[in-house]
C-alpha cells in the first residue's frame, strides 16, 4: 500500500491539526492529565503506614511519579489554546475530568494494589496509544513516562501475587479489582465517539478504543489469572489468548469528552489536586 | 512471614564494574527490582541489579556481609551484616572503626 503524503506528515504545532481534531485531542489529554493528578494523589495518601518501608517509598515515588506525569501533560494543553497553570490550580472541582473511579480514597492496601493494577495500567494504555502520533509534542513525552509505568506495574503485579496469598485479604482484593476493572475498561471510550474515530484517522492516536481495552487486558488479565480472579472478575480466555471481558459496560450517561456518566470529584480532593494550601507561595 | 533480602548492584557506566550499593526486602523478585529502583535512583545508573541474598555464597562466611542463616525457617534471616543498611542508598562501602 502506498502512503500518502497526508498519511505521512506529522504536526508540529496544534494549529496545523484539522480544526474537528482539536477538541478531542483537549478532552484527551486533560482527562489524561487531571487522572494522573487525582491518581497521584491517592497514591500519597498510602506513603505512610505502607505494609513495608520499601512498599511505602516506592508509593511515594510512584505519587511524585504521576504528578510529574500530570504536569507533563497540562503543559502540553498549552499549545491547544489552554494555560497550564490555570488549568493546574484554578478550577473548580466540577471542571475536573478524573477517572470517576478515582473520586473516593483507595480502600486499604487491597484497594491501593487494585488501583495500581487496572487504573494506572488503563492510563498507561491510552498514553501508549500515543506513542506513534502524528502530533509531536506528545509522541515526544509519552516514552520517559511510559518506562517508569513499568514499573508502577511490576509493583502493583507483585502485591497483587503477594496479598492474593493472605486467606483474609483475597476477599477484599477481589472486590477491589472488581470495582476498577469495569469502570477502567469504560475509561478507555467508545468505537462510536465522533471524536476519537478523528484522533484515529489523522493519526494523533494509533487505535480505536477497543482495541486499546484489548491490549489492556492482554497486559492485566494474565495477572489476575495468574491469582486465580480472572473468571470471577468476568475475563475469558478465548482462542486460547485473547482475553474478554464479559461483562457489560455501562454507558448511561456516559460524555466521551469528559469520559465520565455524572458525578464530581469532591472539592477537598479538587483542593489538594490545586494545591490551595500553598497558592500564595506558587511560582511562575 | 518474613521477607527475603535482596542485595542491590548498579554501575554509572557500562564499562565500570557493578558494586554493591544497599540491600532491600521483598517477597519475590518483581517487587525487589521496584524497590531497588524506588531506593535507590537518586543517581543515575547505568544498570542495576537486585540478587538474593540467599543465593550469594561466601568464600569465607565468617567475614562476609552477606551470609544468610543456613536451610531453616529463617533462611533468609541476616546473622551477620555490617556494611549495608542505608535507605539513603549510593556509597555504602564498609568504613571499619579505626
Amino acid at each position: 500500500m502506498t502512503e500518502t503524503l497526508s498519511q505521512a506528515a506529522t504536526y508540529d504545532k496544534a494549529d496545523q491539526l484539522p480544526d474537528d481534531v482539536r477538541a478531542p485531542l483537549r478532552d484527551l489529554i486533560l482527562a489524561l492529565a487531571d487522572s494522573k493528578r487525582v491518581l497521584g494523589l491517592r497514591y500519597s495518601d498510602k506513603m505512610l503506614g505502607a505494609p513495608t518501608l520499601e512498599a511505602g517509598i516506592a508509593a511515594s515515588s510512584m505519587a511524585q511519579d504521576e504528578w510529574g506525569h500530570a504536569r507533563l501533560t497540562y503543559a502540553l494543553l498549552g499549545d491547544l489554546g489552554d494555560e497550564p497553570k490555570a488549568l493546574e490550580h484554578e478550577r473548580v472541582a466540577s471542571e475536573y475530568r478524573s477517572i470517576a473511579a478515582l473520586d473516593t480514597g483507595l480502600d486499604g492496601w487491597a484497594g491501593m494494589t487494585a488501583a495500581a493494577l487496572l487504573v494506572d495500567t488503563a492510563l498507561s494504555a491510552q498514553y501508549a496509544a500515543l506513542l506513534d502520533s502524528r502530533y509531536t509534542p506528545v509522541h515526544n513525552r509519552v516514552q520517559k513516562l511510559l518506562d517508569e509505568e513499568k514499573f508502577h506495574f511490576q509493583y502493583a503485579a507483585g502485591w497483587a501475587r503477594r496479598i492474593a496469598q493472605v486467606p483474609e485479604l483475597r476477599g477484599e482484593l477481589t472486590e477491589a479489582l472488581r470495582r476498577y476493572l469495569a469502570p477502567a475498561l469504560a475509561w478507555l471510550g467508545r468505537d462510536e465517539a465522533p471524536g476519537m474515530r478523528r484522533l484515529v484517522e489523522e493519526g494523533i492516536v494509533r487505535d480505536e478504543p477497543s482495541a486499546r481495552r484489548a491490549r489492556y487486558l492482554a497486559r492485566v488479565a494474565p495477572v489476575l489469572d495468574d491469582i486465580g480472579v480472572a473468571a470471577a472478575l468476568g475475563l475469558e480466555r478465548r482462542d486460547g489468548s485473547t482475553w474478554t471481558f464479559t461483562g457489560e459496560l455501562d454507558w448511561n450517561g456516559w460524555d466521551d469528552a469528559t469520559r465520565r456518566a455524572g458525578g464530581e470529584l469532591d472539592e477537598e480532593t479538587a483542593a489538594r489536586a490545586r494545591g490551595d494550601k500553598n497558592r500564595a507561595l506558587l511560582m511562575d | 512471614m518474613k521477607e527475603p533480602v535482596y542485595e542491590v548492584f548498579a554501575r554509572k557506566t557500562r564499562e565500570e564494574p557493578l558494586r554493591h550499593i544497599g540491600f532491600i526486602n521483598a517477597s519475590d523478585g518483581d517487587l525487589a527490582r521496584v524497590y531497588a529502583w524506588k531506593t535507590y535512583d537518586e543517581q543515575n545508573w547505568a544498570e542495576m541489579c537486585v540478587i538474593p541474598r540467599s543465593a550469594i555464597l561466601p568464600l569465607d562466611p565468617g567475614e562476609s556481609q552477606f551470609v544468610t542463616a543456613p536451610h531453616d525457617e529463617h533462611e533468609d534471616e541476616i546473622v551477620h551484616s555490617r556494611a549495608t543498611g542505608s535507605y539513603g542508598g549510593g556509597d555504602v562501602a564498609v568504613k571499619e572503626a579505626s
